[in-house]
């Protein structure tokens, strides 16, 4: 995937520069711009520390910055941290700070003020989720020196560094930590490091930052040095992808992010619009067959389900092609993809009938539903209204559609409220289990999903292979290792157990006024990156 | 005033707010059992899709009291009612009080245009229209049923595509001044100004046809002066009666509205909240809806007395 550069960004910060030649101001503070984007998403928290909504990283991470960065391939660059160093039993982590760091209230970032992060998550009822599965095997953090501070785990645990390169590693003022009147839910008074400074938050409506004017440490791969270029920044929520792309167009708001594939076509092709796509890391989005009883518990129906579905055809009329057909769990667009899955699937009718036959599903009712033992083929899909996106209701209604013509299965799609879903999957009341996963670090999704006790296994399958490979892979320290396990981990699901009907890679998109330049996504996650190499050119 | 109906007036009022106070505590409790017996765990939904173990379970529960019985939990929280503690929205980490304050504003301006533009364009359009030649009648007609028939969502798509993406005369998003607030008041006030003008013209037309027109056109009064003076306060009891709908389709139509144009308000707050099941938040604003609906209906009583004085005999 390529995750465009901002082009001539050196000559104009040449210009730039020699422009504020005579003054002692930095050059960019001489311009004053500003900007407004239309996003999707509103927050539900603006503390770092709470964070679990992937389409708001662009957020946290104008006002926050992690200890670490993570790239595309999986490797680990300095941010906030200049190096780091892992003890050869993977136990100790040593990390080296930047010593030039203040945050918005005037106060010192330094090893202190790391471990106040980390222990935070140990005040109880802080944040129950990360304490008990990010920061599972952290012991304890001690300050060696002002800048070095050395982390101790319980156990190796090879998803550490993913977490200190996480919004979750947004590293707050502690002074703030302990002042703020809202801890929990942030706000102008929970303070960090980042390029942009909160100005305000009006729910429902916009969030405002203004830049951060002594900023000089961004992240390794940033596209310049120094402050942030825009002097103000705002986020408009705009929920309705037809507002924002009509407010877009009449050149009220100068970015957007969230186009819908109906519209992707129209920007394209206006000379006065970018548009830019990238991939997400994490998991595809997926239906997992629930195994532990009928019809599922049959391999062959499992197979002949996939096969049933034309993938290709459902997605280019759903997506109009610009949705990316997955081949695996694991997304295309991070370091553990295994492309030796593509094309072993899906899309063989003739296939889908003889396993189904096969199966003992000869019989067919009047309706031209096959059936067994006088019980219809029926699979039910149940999913929390809150969680569908991406129009992901008509693309089940399109693959309904498929496996119906093409097979004879009667497949039915509810979507609900999260109570009612909640209860359905306490229950075993559904055959599939649909869900894809932002994490930037798939090994994290995987070890959610796929171990017989994992908290989201909704497929009642365990294979003590598979747990094997998941722990020796969230244990090992080398990507190479990790790379292998997870290859091993994505042919057992996909192709020789059929657990998963991988179906598309989430993927998000930008479009802006042609103006607009340095936009772009987070190489590690494949989310829009934060407005702090943003600019408005000419 | 003589005394008597003073003291049968003041008994109603006392009564009318004994009856308010039973609708308050009727409608807290009735949203409290139905999202009791809605189904799902309230741990579950707190859980939502994230990771999932005893141990964070346990902390849960433990935080937000879930393992007292339900009956205590209940009278917890109408104690908790009583004095004035809205609770803690479990979605947002904020208390209840906080969250909704801060949205009551945009969404009271909104409500407000909104019935104002309604009921403005019903009376203009109903008074200039009633009795008038049948083209004219069958043209504010068909406009009032396409108002009340095409979903207030499409409405405000229209809206916006043609008065801010094309003309650019009105900003699409944000409460930052009265500009922002003509298309959304439009969107949330033409269904109201369809049903309330077509009421309104109905009953324009049933006065006018009544005895003491023929008697004030006799005694020369002109066809407007008729109409505004005497024929319209006939015709304003079904559509004050209409009023405390429109209440209803105000509150349900700013979910949409205010979405849609990217505003701040209840509306917004009310959706995430139920499809989250934020039960704090959800019973906050079920209270607060029925608050509203019982204050305008006792309005609504004080109008009918106003606009006809024998209704005021009755206590």
């Amino acid at each position: 995937m390529r995750v465009k550069r901002p082009k001539g960004i050196a000559p104009f910060v040449l210009v730039v520069s020699l422009t504020a030649c005579g003054s002692q101001q930095p050059a960019q503070q001489a311009q004053d711009s500003s900007l407004t984007w239309a996003i999707e998403t509103q927050p539900l928290t603006l503390n770092p520390q709470q964070w679990g909504q992937n389409k708001v990283r662009l957020l946290v991470f104008n006002q926050f910055d992690a200890l670490l960065s993570r790239q595309k391939d999986g490797t680990f660059q300095p941010w906030l941290a200049k190096s780091w160093k892992v003890s050869d039993d993977g136990l100790t982590y040593t990390l080296e700070l930047r010593d030039d760091v203040t945050f918005h209230d005037g106060t010192k970032f330094d090893a202190a003020a790391v471990k106040a992060n980390l222990e935070q998550f140990l005040v109880p009822g802080y944040n129950p989720g990360i304490a008990s599965i990010q920061l599972k095997s952290f012991a304890r953090a001690e300050v060696k020196s002002p800048a070095t501070v050395e982390i101790t785990l319980k156990e190796p645990d090879a998803l550490f560094l993913d977490f200190l390169a996480s919004p979750l590693a947004g590293q707050v003022s502690p002074k703030s930590l302990k002042a703020a009147k809202d801890l929990k839910s942030g706000g102008p008074d929970l303070v960090g490091t980042g390029p942009f400074i909160l100005e305000s938050y009006v729910r429902g409506q916009e969030i405002r930052y203004r830049r951060n004017p002594d900023y000089k440490w961004p992240p390794a791969g940033a596209g310049h040095q120094g402050p942030a270029y825009l002097s103000r920044i705002t986020y408009r929520f705009l929920p309705e992808a037809a507002v924002r792309v009509g407010a877009l167009t009449s050149g009220q708001v100068q970015v957007i992010e969230g186009v819908p594939a109906t519209e992707a076509a129209m920007i394209k092709q206006d000379p006065g619009l970018t548009y830019q796509t990238s991939l997400n890391s994490g998991t595809s989005f997926s239906y997992y067959f629930n195994t532990a009883h009928a019809p599922f518990d049959d391999q062959r129906v499992r197979e002949a389900f996939r096969e049933a579905v034309d993938v290709d055809a459902v997605l280019k009329a759903v997506y109009q092609g610009t949705a990316t057909r997955a081949w695996s769990v694991v997304t295309k667009g991070g370091p553990f993809y295994d492309a030796s899955l593509e094309g072993s699937f899906g899309g063989d009718t003739a296939k889908a009938n003889a396993l189904l036959d096969a199966a003992g599903w000869k019989q067919r009712d009047a309706q031209g539903y096959r059936v067994k033992d006088g019980r219809r083929l029926t699979v039910r899909s149940v999913a929390s209204a809150p969680f569908v996106r991406d129009r992901r209701d008509i693309l089940a209604q399109a693959i309904q559609a498929q496996v119906k013509q093409s097979a004879g299965i009667d497949f039915q799609v509810k979507i609900v409220d999260q109570g009612t879903a909640q209860k359905a999957y306490t229950e075993g009341e559904y055959e599939i289990f649909e869900n894809s996963r932002g994490d930037a670090d798939a090994g994290a999704a995987l070890n959610l999903i796929l171990p017989g006790k994992g908290p989201i296994n909704r497929t009642g399958f365990s294979d003590p292979d598979v747990e094997k490979w998941l722990a020796a892979a969230a244990g090992s320290a080398s990507l190479d290792e990790r790379k292998e396990l997870y290859a091993k981990v994505q042919r057992a699901v996909v192709k020789d157990k059929a657990i998963v009907f991988p179906v598309y890679v989430p993927a998000d998109q930008i479009a802006a006024q042609k103006s607009v330049q340095g936009l772009g996504f987070e190489a590690g996650s494949g989310t829009p990156r934060s407005a702090y190499d943003v600019r408005i050119g000419t | 005033m003589t005394g008597r109906p003073a003291a049968a007036w003041g008994r109603g009022v006392a009564r009318r707010l004994l009856a308010a106070l039973a609708v308050l505590w009727a409608a807290a409790s009735a949203s409290y059992v139905a999202l009791l017996l809605a189904p799902g765990d309230t741990i579950d939904i707190l859980v939502g899709d994230g990771p999932d173990t005893p141990e964070i379970r346990a902390r849960i529960v433990a935080e937000w009291g879930l393992d007292r019985p339900e009956v205590v939990q209940y009278v917890a929280y109408l104690w908790r009612l009583l004095h004035g503690d809205l609770g803690r929205s479990y979605q947002l980490q904020l208390g209840v009080g906080e969250v909704l304050s801060s949205q009551v504003g945009p969404t009271l301006q909104l409500t407000l245009a909104a019935a104002g533009a309604g009921v403005s364009l019903a009376g203009v359009i109903a008074v200039v229209t009633a009795g008038r030649g049948r083209w004219l009648r069958g043209a504010a007609s068909a406009a009032e049923l396409v108002s009340v028939s095409v979903p207030p969502f499409l409405i405000g798509l229209v809206l916006l595509a043609v008065f801010s993406f094309t003309l650019g005369w009105f900003p699409v998003s944000g409460a930052s001044g009265p500009q922002a607030l003509v298309l959304p008041a439009l969107a949330l006030g033409l269904p109201i100004a369809g049903v309330l003008g077509q009421v309104l013209r109905g009953g324009l037309e049933r006065a006018l046809e009544q005895p003491f027109a023929v008697t004030a056109r006799a005694r020369g009064l002109s066809e407007p002066r008729l109409v505004a003076r005497h024929a319209l306060r006939h015709a304003l009891i079904p559509a004050v009666t209409l009023a405390g709908w429109f209440t209803g389709t105000l509150l349900g139509g700013a979910v949409i509205t205010e979405v849609l144009f990217g505003r701040p308000g209840l509306g917004q707050v009310a959706m995430q909240a139920v499809t989250g099941r934020d039960m704090p938040v959800v019973m906050a604003v079920v209270l607060l809806s029925a608050i509203v609906y019982v204050t305008i209906s006792t309005l609504l009583d004080l109008a009918y007395r106003a606009i006809d004085p024998r209704i005021g005999g009755r206590p």
